[in-house]
């Protein structure tokens, strides 16, 4: 991806912050740890994780994660990586969205805390499927994103 | 196609980062509506109000539907929910995997320290 097509994209992101009382060197290193990866990728749903990492810039990586109905697959390379302030790898979770995502993970320290922000970018090929219920909630979830900066 | 897609998600957020288009969207998730009578709704002018609804129909949130005389507005929540459905999966997807990092950094540091004792 080009860096205009970065740029024209930087308005639409999810953006999660967390501060943890942790260093940023083992906060960093548990993100290219396979090891590591299995334990923390692994969203309530998913029975075990797999990852296979090559933790260098243009390397790859898998994530297989075991559900009940299947195994769920998410892949990408690694773009950027800066021990132990930033790390940028591509994200594409088959097979409902084939399509190419972008995630930043910035380590801020602060004193003997780490922050950890990530940024994930691009919206995914699928369509998903649209309802006109629920609507004023998402407007307002919107607005509150706005006003944070989020996104716009 | 991507590449349209992502364009058209950019054109969402601009269009829905300003109260006074979020407030033309509200008022036509009730009921479809002239242009003339949103803009009497609105306390701005009738030009300002038109360059609103343009960009609202750009990001294709709405569409405009030419009734004899009546430009008639309609809702079209497709992309706004494509992209909040995406936001929203990632969002708690991310919040979930920073709270089993945080767990799992932690639980490896002190069992690291009591090693080391």
């Amino acid at each position: 991806m080009n860096a205009a097509v970065t740029n024209n994209l930087a308005s639409a992101a999810v953006v999660v912050r967390r501060t943890i009382a942790a260093s940023a060197e083992d906060l960093f290193d548990a993100w290219l740890d396979p090891e590591a990866l299995a334990q923390w990728m692994r969203p309530g749903t998913i029975i075990s994780t797999v990852a296979r990492v090559e933790p260098r810039v243009g390397g790859n990586y898998e994530i297989t994660m075991q559900s009940q109905s299947g195994p769920i697959v998410t892949k990408g390379v690694y773009r950027h990586i800066e021990r132990p302030k930033r790390l940028v790898f591509t994200w594409i979770s088959g097979p409902a969205e084939n399509q190419e995502t972008l995630v930043t993970v910035d380590f801020v320290r602060l004193d003997k805390r780490t922050e950890v922000i990530v940024t994930h970018e691009q919206l995914p090929e699928s369509a998903m499927p649209s309802h006109r219920n629920g609507w004023t909630s998402g407007l307002e979830h919107l607005d509150e994103a706005c006003q944070k900066g989020l996104i716009g | 196609m991507g590449e349209y897609q992502s364009r058209q998600l950019d054109g969402v957020f601009n269009a829905l980062c300003d109260p006074t288009r979020r407030a033309i969207l509200a008022r036509l998730t009730d009921a479809d509506a002239r242009v003339t009578e949103i803009a009497a709704d609105f306390p701005i002018s009738l030009n300002s109000i038109s360059k609103h609804i343009r960009m609202l129909e750009r990001a294709g949130l709405l569409r405009r539907s030419i009734v004899g005389r009546d430009h008639v507005l309609t809702l079209n929540a497709g992309p706004l929910a494509d992209a909040q459905a995406w936001i929203e999966k990632y969002r708690r997807f991310w919040e979930g995997r920073l709270d089993a990092l945080e767990a799992y950094v932690m639980k490896k540091n002190s069992t690291g320290k009591r090693k080391r004792k």
